[in-house]
């Protein structure tokens, strides 16, 4: 199978200015501006077949996004080359626009005031989909995504996940070779999670897509994805079969507390690691096949107002995995999206 | 691609461009009309101003009917020919909706073009529409029934919407760079007061100022037409001049465009939104 | 009474807030200072281009035209700094559901959305303005006097009351009609007719200033006022004009807001 995306020593460094705090750093700032070179992407290779769905992982900022820009052509590379569906992205222009796809999860693509079904004429009209093309993949979308009537209710009035599903059509209605999806799930409830990605493995199936996804959602990748790549800060530190991660680091979840009365830090640490204790709430970690047993020790034991258990989170894994600390995995995030890091149950 | 398929596809696009466009500004048509009100307040205003000092006579030639005419035509060509796209340039940067735009195979721009069409297209035709209604009852905002040069008329409001639309996107993607793009707007905006002739006919404003605003856009951008309307363009010369001036501005701000857009487009590539 | 107080309370403390935020965004305040400079200059221009084929303006000289000049901007800046942050934002909260916060809040809403956030740069518009009417007014080779001074006080305090009442009745009607957004853009259109005193104005429109949209009382008395010409039996009317204003829209406020929580938001 030929390479559908080929990247090689990508790198992507910015230059970020520097500036003493004040008015007379502001002024120096003006005259003599100092620059500090910033590699958001450092030297990253790796090649994805035709037809293969591989998950792009790593904290906040790690530099999943700055690539996944690169690819799209969005970006051109500081150094290094790309070549996505026979194309130098930067350079491949139209012929190449038409044959990839961008779908951004906390972006909006979709005509907001407007029904869906006039996002897909436009963008029929847009990639230049002959009409007969058009109805059998608008006929194919609307049922693998079971979009029924939502595609002639304005947008605005859906719901997060049926919007994503919208747009997900909209973006594969010109039938790209590429899907490049950033955090396709982000937010969404865990149903509308469940149908995005059937219906992306469906999608892949039918029609031999190369999907790069990057998701918080250990979910995501494991429903979608059997390679994964793993970021931070800019570098590749991983490249290879998902189960290889799990059997390296998850074997273990995560037990959220909420206490009805005061317990001692170590009292909790009988049971597990205490990841996080800030009374009324703790966190602990155990081992993967006795968590079902610590939990109802827990129960039993002590005072529990509530009790949920877990998949470490991505940047958890990610942390355990390369033996970070948790300030260093987040220090140089883009956007701090605390409320999104709970993978579903 | 054959030449003659991308024509087609151009025109395709363009056609469902057009029309999600409309059906958006259908939308919003209560919030279109109030910007529409804010539109005609400035010619208002200025015609009554001028109205009131007309009182004991002609000024420079203006009769208070000639005011009338002059800034019905004033707000028609005002509303055909008005810009205000650097704000949306502005704020697909700044909040990343840019992004999707680069990814599709169809330049920017083009969403722009159609926007604006559809959007000046009917409120245009408002005005228009208020102004026969209005030529009904009062005689004095009449203009003389001289189709030919209605048409002239139309295809310097054309050439102008053309010349201001390349002005504001072209100043607008300076958003590339700085946050303050849309001030630059604001300036002209605040310089074609007087040199467009927003605020008085050219003719009243001082010697020196109308022989500097010769060598700039602003009077080939509303002032010409309106003047073409009311009837102040009369010699074969001064339509020569006119359509030449709009030729010539509307060929410096389509390069500016290609040339911002092209650095922009490499500056955004390099660092980013 | 004690509903005011506690509003008070909160919004002492949102204004510290608010002024802490503000002070690291000082390269606005150079940008919206140089933006007012550069409309009153335009402002002032066309004042000059009038006057370039007049002698008077509805019975106002020059330097009379640019001290009201100089009110209008003091005003526009009152409404900068204060209304279009505050109840400006009214429709925006409205649409988002945001406006719920507030009214399960124990505060008076409307006190509390007027008046919840402040723009203090804008604060140099009404400095600005001042300036610029206290220039005009020395070139006019008038002497102020203390009724001047006091008129003035008190019919500008007027105008803020009507124009605070145009906002309030602008945005009570973004109750009713949630899918507009750019109601403020009606005040914008309408204020601009405030730059000339009312008295430059054709018949009809002055009717139309006076007793239905009233902007007359805004900067035409204001400026009455300071140049000396302002009777007292009008000053008296202003402030009957500007408690009515008042009263009418917080009525109209309150069946809006009514229209709203019966409604379910």
């Amino acid at each position: 199978m030929p390479n559908a995306i080929v990247a090689t020593n990508l790198t992507k460094t910015y230059d970020v200015k520097v500036r003493d705090p004040g008015i007379k750093g502001a002024l120096a700032a003006l005259v003599r501006p100092r620059y500090r070179q910033v590699r958001a992407v450092d030297s990253v290779s790796f090649a994805i077949e035709r037809g293969d769905a591989v998950a792009f992982l790593g904290p906040n900022g790690a530099g999943k996004t700055t690539t996944l820009k690169m690819l799209t052509g969005l970006l051109f590379p500081s150094a290094g080359r790309a070549e996505v569906a026979e194309h130098d992205p930067w350079t491949g222009g139209n012929p190449f626009r038409r044959r990839i796809a961008f779908v951004l999860g906390n972006k909006q693509q979709l005509l907001w005031d407007l029904p869906a079904e006039e996002s897909f004429r436009l963008n029929r009209a847009i990639y230049g989909v002959s009409l007969a093309d058009y109805t059998t993949r608008r006929a194919e979308l609307v049922e693998l995504l079971v979009l029924g009537e939502l595609i002639d209710k304005p947008v605005r009035q859906l719901s997060l996940g049926e919007r994503m599903k919208c747009e997900l059509a909209a973006a594969l209605l010109h039938q790209p070779e590429v899907l490049f999806l950033d955090e396709p799930t982000l937010g969404l409830d865990l149903d509308a999670q469940q149908t995005i990605r059937t219906f992306l493995g469906e999608y892949r199936r039918r029609h031999g897509a190369t999907i790069l996804l990057t998701s918080h959602y250990m979910a995501d990748v494991t429903a979608l994805a059997s390679r994964v790549l793993i970021i931070n800060r800019g570098r590749l530190l991983h490249d290879g079969e998902l189960s290889e991660l799990v059997t390296r680091i998850a074997p273990i979840k995560r037990i959220e507390l909420v206490l009805s009365e005061p317990v001692p830090r170590a009292r909790l640490e009988e049971y597990g690691t205490v990841a996080h204790y800030a009374p009324p709430r703790a966190t602990l970690e155990v081992p993967r096949e006795t968590a079902t047993a610590a939990s109802t020790r827990l129960l039993t034991d002590l005072a529990v107002a509530d009790l949920s258990i877990q998949d470490p989170p991505i940047e958890e894994v990610i942390r355990i995995a390369f033996g970070e600390t948790e300030q260093d995995a987040g220090a140089e995030a883009e956007a701090p999206r605390a409320d999104v890091r709970r993978a579903p149950p | 691609m054959a030449a003659r398929s991308r024509v087609a596809t151009l025109r395709d696009q363009y056609a469902e461009l057009l029309r999600s466009a409309f059906l958006v500004d259908l939308q919003y048509r209560a919030s279109i009309a109030i910007w529409l009100v804010w539109g005609i307040t400035e010619p208002i205003i200025s015609f009554a101003i001028w109205w009131s000092i007309a009182a004991g006579g002609a000024v420079d030639g203006y009769t208070r009917d000639g005011f009338a005419r002059y800034f019905f035509g004033v707000a028609l060509v005002n509303q055909a020919t008005l810009s205000w796209d650097a704000w949306n340039i502005d704020r697909w940067i700044r909040e990343g909706e840019m992004n999707h735009r680069l990814t599709r195979p169809i330049a920017p721009i083009h969403e722009a073009i159609a926007d604006n069409i559809a959007y000046k297209g009917p409120t245009a035709a408002i005005i228009l529409a208020v102004w026969v209604v209005a030529s009904i009852f009062w005689p004095a905002v009449r203009i003389p029934f001289e189709p030919g040069r209605w048409a002239l008329g139309i295809v310097a409001i054309g050439l102008a919407a053309a010349i201001r639309f390349f002005n504001g996107y072209a100043t607008g993607l300076l958003a590339f760079w700085t946050t303050r793009a849309t001030a630059l707007v604001e300036l002209q905006f605040g310089i074609s007061l007087f040199l467009s002739g927003r605020i008085a006919p050219l003719s009243l404003l001082p010697p020196r100022v109308v022989h500097v605003a010769q060598y700039l856009w602003f009077p080939y951008v509303l002032s010409f037409p309106v003047e073409i309307l009311t009837g102040a363009v009369t010699t074969w010369q001064q339509y020569a001049r006119g359509y030449a001036g709009q030729l010539v501005w509307l060929a410096i701000w389509l390069l500016l465009y290609l040339l911002v857009w092209t650095r922009g487009r490499r500056h955004y590539g390099a660092v980013g939104g | 009474m004690k509903r005011i107080r506690r509003t008070m309370v909160v919004l002492l403390a949102f204004w510290k807030l608010n002024w802490l935020e503000e002070l690291q965004y000082r390269g606005n305040f150079v940008a919206s200072l140089l933006s007012t400079v550069f409309w009153l200059a335009m402002a002032m221009l066309t004042v000059a281009l009038y006057f370039g084929h007049t002698t008077q303006l509805g019975g106002w000289g020059y330097w009379d035209v640019v001290v009201l000049l100089g009110v209008f901007n003091a005003l526009t800046g009152v409404v900068e700094t204060v209304l279009r942050p505050g109840i400006g934002h009214l429709p925006t909260d409205v649409r988002s559901g945001a406006l719920d916060l507030v009214l399960v809040r124990p505060v008076d809403a409307q006190f509390y959305v007027s008046f919840r956030r402040l723009d203090v740069w804008r604060l140099a518009d009404v400095v600005l303005g001042l300036g610029l009417s206290a220039y005009a007014l020395a070139q006019t080779g008038r002497s102020v006097g203390v009724w001047q001074i006091v008129s003035f006080i008190v019919t500008f305090a007027v105008a803020i009351a009507v124009v605070y009442s145009i906002w309030v009745t602008l945005m009570s009607f973004a109750f009713w009609f949630v899918a507009v957004e750019n109601m403020a853009t009606l005040f914008d259109a309408v204020i601009d007719a405030a730059r000339y005193p009312v008295s430059a104005y054709p018949g009809a429109l002055r009717f139309v200033f006076v007793y239905l949209i009233p902007i007359a009382w805004t900067t035409t008395i204001p400026a009455s006022a300071l140049t000396g010409r302002l009777d007292p039996s009008l000053a008296m009317w202003a402030v009957v004009v500007g408690v009515a204003a008042l009263g009418a829209s917080r009525l109209l406020w309150r069946v809006a807001l009514k229209r709203y929580t019966s409604a379910g938001g």
